[in-house]
């Protein structure tokens, strides 16, 4: 297989082909398991957040498990090595799964509606959900998954290109998604730079478990954010995901504090994070540290991965989780993998007409007029033109109290 | 040309067919005797139970044999004058071998574990300090006393590259054990080499190399005896992290309870039949990376069917000669070696030195100065 730089012609075209597979599988049009590969040598530079220790070894200071990494290990994630004393990332533009989305696959439901996304991932991630569905990239190594690398300016480029080559599609974005992003965090920050300065925005689907300084300089670059909230308990997130929740919260309120336009979604399992107190408390929380604007997503469960011996989640639990957030004053909630669930629409908050309707990712907007309800007005938080996606600059704020959890 | 050279479709199916036994067999693999395979699968029992069924002695035995024994003397290994590669191994690993069994003759010994239809695969240690790649190859040879053909016995670890690093030829034909990686099996096999299915143990899901699903009916465990910074010893049951393709998941705590949960699951249970860990030089601080500063010449080899009270054995000479050179105990540094009990809790073997016979051959294996 290729390991070296790819050419632009040829990216192209397996990209074409990746969004042909119309699956987040697929890398750059070929199976990620077709072939193990020696991670990429020009994939490999120097890591931007860590801490040199005493005999060589580095402490990570990318996200808040500050893994310890003696000379030749690597840290939890996998992708981020100690050689000789030097921490470098493995995945800098290894690119292991490709895919034109609709933004709303994301899902971002109040930033560019109707448009795509040019979605890319490398190898690994810091947590390890037993309910991954992505676990084929996510949970392994650089070297065992067939990668490309392609240089933060060409990836840019490539979604200038293929916008113009494909108006239909309407390619507005760089998404960083299927794995986490938060490990492959120089190659996001490049490319989102990269991606700003040729007209094209960033967004990163993440699960949020990143320290302060790595995520306020990611934001410089960055359009928009989603973050998967896994659940409202440190006990789910030590027993399901090998993380903790706090971080994750204190990362929902730099993103409040920067004015980043942030979404989350909530996959609701059942019997273990869908009670009606559990819900009721995380969305008092969010409404309180982030506001009654912000987009909240409650996703259907399927069984996958380590998770197999637990049903889909019943659609009622899904609308009570959205009533229940309402109720508690969010604005804008959604439920996810329900095709024809009256909660996959926008409903204008005032007059409680229907803004943006969705039926799985088929789209209409039509009652959304200038950013703001057609039929009475009211203003509908969100970032609804590429214009004000690209204007969009971080507020320097206040460092955000420490997030409080069950 | 790739590392691993194309196996033909007869040799392919003739290696599943074996694998398949091996699974099919549940204990199989344990089984001891060179001679009698069992007519029917057996339950599982681990290498302890195993070895006492044989007529072994009931206390876990760990041996240690200690090189001045065999004539290189300790000055000279200490100046340097003797490399880690120039000990005599084959006549250290069959002296271990009639000790640890109880057995006159070498040969008896090995067959007590392994029988010739066996394919035996020998996990050693590539990262930082690694197996010596001569008593990995003695090994191989003294496993052909019990008739084992030298094409059936397997030396590897993760990647083909670090076994090249650490000095392994790698060869997948011709006279001579096989050496590679499980990375040399993803061109024929996919999946980089490892089994496609996620399973569990314990708090691990991980997927483990083909060479222990596909092409082993017995393993040994070949380590190094290393401090490791986060787990505190790297020995003989940590040595299976590279034998699952995340290692990288289950640092946390110690490594604990994620080292005793990889070895318990069956694949790696059903087939563990002894381990051997070269302890020439051991390091006592600053593993696994090389600290040459930490390491001193022990002059010794460990051997047992217990990996458990093998490893705790190499625990004890860690902390007696950590002590002695005048640093804290490892629990003082947090990092205590906490997976030995968990690993005695999933009956891997004996954690507790007091149930555990140490026999030392040539200098006492306490004395660590």
């Amino acid at each position: 297989m290729n390991r070296t730089r790819l050419a632009r012609r040829d990216f192209l075209r397996a990209l074409g082909a990746g969004a042909c597979a119309a699956c987040a599988s697929c890398v750059l049009g070929r199976g990620v398991q077709a072939e193990a590969a020696a991670a990429p040598a020009t994939a490999v530079r120097d890591a931007r957040w860590f801490e040199r220790l005493p005999d060589k070894v580095v402490r990570c200071q990318l996200c808040p498990r500050e893994c310890l990494v003696a000379e030749d290990e690597r840290g939890y994630c996998g992708v981020r090595e100690n050689r000789g004393g030097d921490y470098k990332t493995l995945v800098y533009g290894a690119i292991c799964s490709s895919n034109v989305d609709p933004i709303e696959k994301k899902p971002l439901f109040h930033y560019l509606p109707g448009t795509t996304a040019l979605s890319v991932a490398t190898a690994g991630c810091n947590f390890e959900c037993k309910f991954c569905q992505n676990w084929n990239v996510s949970q392994y190594r650089p070297e065992q998954v067939a990668s490309q690398v392609v240089p933060p300016e060409m990836l840019a480029k490539a979604a200038v290109d293929m916008a113009k080559a494909n108006p239909e599609k309407k390619i507005s974005t760089i998404a960083y998604t299927y794995t986490e992003p938060v490990v492959f965090s120089e190659y996001v920050h490049d490319t989102a730079a990269a991606g700003r300065a040729a007209g094209v925005g960033s967004v990163i689907v993440s699960n949020g478990y990143i320290r302060e300084p790595a995520l306020r300089d990611l934001c410089k670059h960055l359009t928009a954010v989603k973050i998967d909230l896994k659940a409202f308990t440190e006990k789910f997130y030590a027993e399901q995901c090998a993380g903790k929740l706090a971080p994750v919260l204190s990362t929902l309120e730099v993103l409040k504090d920067v004015g980043m336009h942030t979404e989350i979604v909530v996959l609701i399992i059942p019997t273990l994070n869908d009670s009606a107190e559990e819900t009721a408390a995380m969305a008092k929380w969010l409404v309180g540290h982030m506001g009654p604007d912000v987009p909240v997503h409650f996703s259907r469960f399927h069984p996958i991965y380590r998770l197999n011996n637990l049903p889909i989640t019943p659609i009622e639990t899904l609308d009570r989780a959205r009533k229940i957030s309402m109720d508690a004053g969010l604005r804008y909630v959604y439920v996810g993998n329900v095709p024809f669930n009256e909660g996959e629409s926008t409903y204008c908050p005032s007059c409680h007409k229907v803004v943006i309707k969705r039926i799985g990712y088929n789209v209409d907007a039509a009652g959304l007029k200038n950013g703001a309800c057609a039929a009475c007005g009211t203003k509908i938080a969100g970032v609804w033109s590429q214009e004000q996606a690209l204007a969009f600059k971080p507020k320097d704020g206040p460092k955000p109290r420490r997030a409080g959890a069950k | 040309m790739s590392y691993l050279d194309p196996i033909t479709r007869r040799q392919w199916l003739t290696r599943a067919a074996v694998a398949s036994a091996a699974v099919a067999g549940g204990a199989m693999g344990l089984t001891p005797g060179c001679a009698a395979a069992p007519e029917s699968p057996a339950p599982a029992q681990s290498p302890a139970e195993a070895l006492a069924k044989a007529g072994a002695p009931q206390k876990s035995r760990v041996v240690v044999i200690r090189h001045e024994a065999f004539g290189t003397s300790r000055d000279a290994l200490a100046a340097g004058k003797v490399r880690a590669e120039d000990p005599p191994w084959r006549e250290l690993l069959d002296e271990a071998a009639k000790t640890l069994g109880g057995d006159a003759k070498p040969a008896d010994a090995w067959a007590r574990w392994f029988k010739p239809a066996d394919r035996i695969s020998i996990k050693v240690n590539c990262l930082g300090y690694v197996t010596s790649p001569a008593m990995a190859t003695s090994l191989a040879a003294a496993l052909s006393a019990c008739g084992v053909a030298p094409e059936q016995i397997i030396l590897w670890d993760r990647t083909c590259h670090e076994l090249q690093a650490a000095g392994y030829e790698l060869r997948n034909s011709g006279a001579g054990p096989r050496c590679f990686g499980t990375d040399a099996l993803a061109a024929l096999r996919g999946n980089a080499g490892y089994a496609a299915d996620v399973t569990t143990s314990g708090a691990i899901g991980s997927m483990y190399s083909r060479i222990v699903t596909d092409e082993s009916t017995a393993l040994i465990s070949a380590p190094i005896l290393k401090d490791h910074n986060i787990a505190g010893l790297s020995c003989g049951l940590k040595n299976f992290f590279g034998a699952i393709h995340n290692p990288n998941k289950y640092h946390e705590n110690g490594c604990d309870p994620f080292v005793a949960d990889v070895v318990a699951h069956p694949l790696i249970r059903d087939r563990l039949r002894l381990v051997v860990c070269g302890a020439m030089r051991p390091q006592y601080n600053g593993g696994p990376t090389v600290r040459p500063q930490w390491q001193w010449p022990y002059g010794g080899l460990l051997m047992a069917t217990d990996p458990v009270a093998l490893d705790r054995v190499a625990l004890e000479i860690i902390a007696r000669k950590r002590a002695a050179a005048g640093m804290p105990p490892l629990d003082a540094e947090k990092r205590p070696v906490r997976y030995l009990e968990s690993a005695q809790a999933r009956g891997l073997g004996t954690a507790d030195l007091a149930s555990i016979e140490v026999v030392s051959l040539g200098k006492p294996w306490m004395d660590v100065g």
